[in-house]
């Protein structure tokens, strides 16, 4: 199965966040979505996951075009995602908030008692999935109180525990400490599947060269290189979007040495500097 | 092993033995005391009832006295002199929970897009429509004088005449009302019902309807106020809109917050403590709605999560109990 973005664009107000995109993400690869600030990278998550609306061009997933769906349509036909900003369950316990990702899909199922699942089978999955990602001493405890770094973990496990053919994970490392972003990036990638598309919005630059099979650099809300990590590492023009022109760079690296040479002075005046 | 634990046990069915006799033993009373037990049993239904909307799914709901109106009114139409049709009690009340419920859908369908405060004023709206509209659809239901001489209820044969017959009809149809609730909190249902409370816009995210999510809230809610209505025409044997006011709509969402919120043991007590506290306080009659303004300021300074704390319900209950009974040691 894949997902494709088809010429989408996205505009808000006179504001284009996003200009004729096409892209195409593949099960069985790590994809990664950088740029800078504002470039566009979280309205693209938000697209596909049918959060915001498209203004024009489609986005598919297989024969399904998502971008015409209510967004709970696009949840079931198998997109899963995590968020910018915790976004847990926080008075429910740690298992509960897997257990409500097996809510039956249509209210008639739960009428007539066809569930999706029956009780026990739903709670063996989401004890496995706790059990993969080591929080099952905390299955009782309410998410609320799980401390920030394994509250991350827990999203992350809600986005994997339905089996999601695209997993959309919108900064996995934001707000974690070094070590911890290194746990992240190595969970994620054991979390790559033949059968399943992990799609990275990240930061990190640390964790997106190591886990990536093909980043897309966005700046503008346009699509500036897309390739492998290595190929977007050496890429001209994702540096000068990133760190500004050779010219710029001179420059400064001029202002950089003349304030080090200030700071020289004033050291020398007798200024502690901590 | 060994003695203790018979001890304990034999602790534990004296206990549960004397809530039985308690609960038995309430009509001797004095007819009196039997009609406050009585009016504690209905405030508890509906309570329960609108809690599935306001304390499980997180919306607010000022207008649930119109579905009891609805049930009410569905005993007064359906057994009475009024078009003389005199359905069976038991029949009626199944049909008063139906409308109940299909009054609930239509008051959802058109409020699910708002929420909190907006959501509170539409709903207090409706709740004041049907009231309005009873008022003044007179040749359906004579109007402000009411409906009256509705048939006496019967049950399986046996007459329901005292305030004690409909102790026990109300006191089983709490406790049927209460078990399936509490059966309903702890299945997948309950459980996207507090996530929904709690983020609406991530339970869409995890592919659940949440229009659809919301409609069943409503109109389980409102089925158990219609089937409370029924019971209420019946008991009373006398409809008016003056019994579906506002303020009544009030009273149950004061008790679902002074008892504690989403709890259905907070709940029966938040309904005992504001049925019998206007009970106890009769010679102030004048100054009910300032008495539960000050108990409900009260209760949100001193216990903001309302009398019963949250962690004290019913699955706390049954788990010590289980674990009384069950554990060889005493811990």
């Amino acid at each position: 199965m894949a997902l494709a973005l088809e010429n989408v664009s996205k505009h808000f107000g006179s504001l284009v966040a996003i200009k004729n995109l096409s892209l195409t993400f593949d099960v069985g690869s790590v994809y990664s979505i950088i740029g800078p600030n504002g470039a566009g990278k979280s309205t693209v998550v938000n697209m596909i996951a049918g959060s915001y609306s498209v203004t024009s061009g489609a986005i598919r997933l297989g024969a399904s075009v998502l971008n015409r769906l209510p967004k709970h349509r696009v949840a079931q036909l198998g997109i899963a995602r995590t968020y910018q900003n915790l976004r847990l369950f926080d008075g429910m316990t740690v298992l509960e908030n897997l257990e409500v990702c097996f809510f039956p899909q249509s209210w008639l199922t739960y009428l007539t008692g066809a569930r999706r699942l029956g009780k026990s089978e739903r709670l063996d999955i989401c004890h496995a999935c706790l059990e993969r990602f080591g929080l099952s001493d905390v299955a009782d405890t309410l998410a609320g109180d799980l401390p920030y770094g394994r509250q991350k973990i827990l999203e992350l496990a809600r986005a994997f525990v339905t089996e999601a053919p695209i997993v959309l994970l919108d900064e996995p490392a934001a707000g974690l400490n070094h070590t911890e972003t290194k746990d992240m990036a190595a969970l994620i990638a054991s979390l790559k599947r033949a059968d399943r598309a992990i799609i990275l919005v990240e930061h990190d630059m640390d964790m997106v060269m190591s886990i990536s099979d093909r980043i897309d650099v966005l700046n503008y809300g346009e699509l500036l290189c897309s390739g492998t990590p290595e190929l977007v590492r050496t890429n001209e023009k994702v540096q000068e979007a990133y760190l500004g022109t050779t010219e710029e760079l001179d420059t400064i690296r001029k202002l950089a040495q003349g304030r080090r040479a200030q700071g020289g002075l004033r050291s020398n005046a007798g200024i502690v500097r901590h | 092993m060994g003695t203790s634990v018979i001890a304990r046990r034999a602790g534990l069915l004296a206990t549960l033995a004397l809530c039985v006799i308690l609960l038995a033993l309430v009509p001797k009373l004095p007819p009196y005391y039997v009609r406050v037990a009585d009016s504690i049993l209905i405030y508890i239904i509906l309570a329960v009832g609108l809690n599935l909307v306001v304390g499980y799914a997180g919306l607010l709901d000022l207008g649930f006295i119109a579905f009891y109106a609805v049930g009410a009114y569905a005993y007064a139409f359906l057994a009475s002199g009024q078009f003389d049709i005199h359905l069976p009690f038991i029949v009626i009340l199944f049909i008063g929970a139906a409308a109940g419920a299909i009054a609930g859908v239509l008051l959802g369908f058109p409020v699910l897009k708002l929420r909190g405060d907006y959501l509170a004023i539409v709903t207090l709206s409706f709740g004041e429509i049907i009231r309005i509209a009873i008022n003044n659809a007179d040749e359906l239901t004579n109007g402000p004088q009411g409906i009256a001489g509705l048939d006496r209820a019967s049950l399986f044969g046996l007459p329901l005449t005292s305030p004690v017959h409909f102790y026990w009809l109300l006191l089983a149809l709490a406790i049927i009302i209460c078990a399936s609730v509490y059966y309903m909190e702890r299945s997948i249902l309950g459980k996207a019902w507090r996530a929904l409370r709690e983020d609406q816009d991530v339970v869409r995210g995890l592919g659940i309807n949440t229009t659809t999510l919301k409609l069943l809230a409503f109109a389980l809610s409102a089925a158990i106020g219609g089937a409370g209505g029924v019971i209420f025409g019946s008991f009373q044997r006398f409809v008016s809109p003056e019994s579906f006011t506002f303020q009544e709509s009030l009273l149950v969402v004061l008790i679902i917050i002074i008892g504690g919120v989403g709890n259905i043991v907070g709940v029966i007590a938040g309904a005992i403590v504001l049925v019998v506290l206007p009970e106890v306080l009769h010679f102030a009659a004048q100054y009910r709605l300032l008495i539960y303004g000050i108990v409900l300021v009260t209760v949100i300074v001193l216990r903001p999560g309302g009398l019963v704390s949250p962690r004290f319900n019913l699955s706390f209950i049954i788990r010590k109990v289980r674990n009384l009974w069950l554990s060889p040691s005493k811990t």
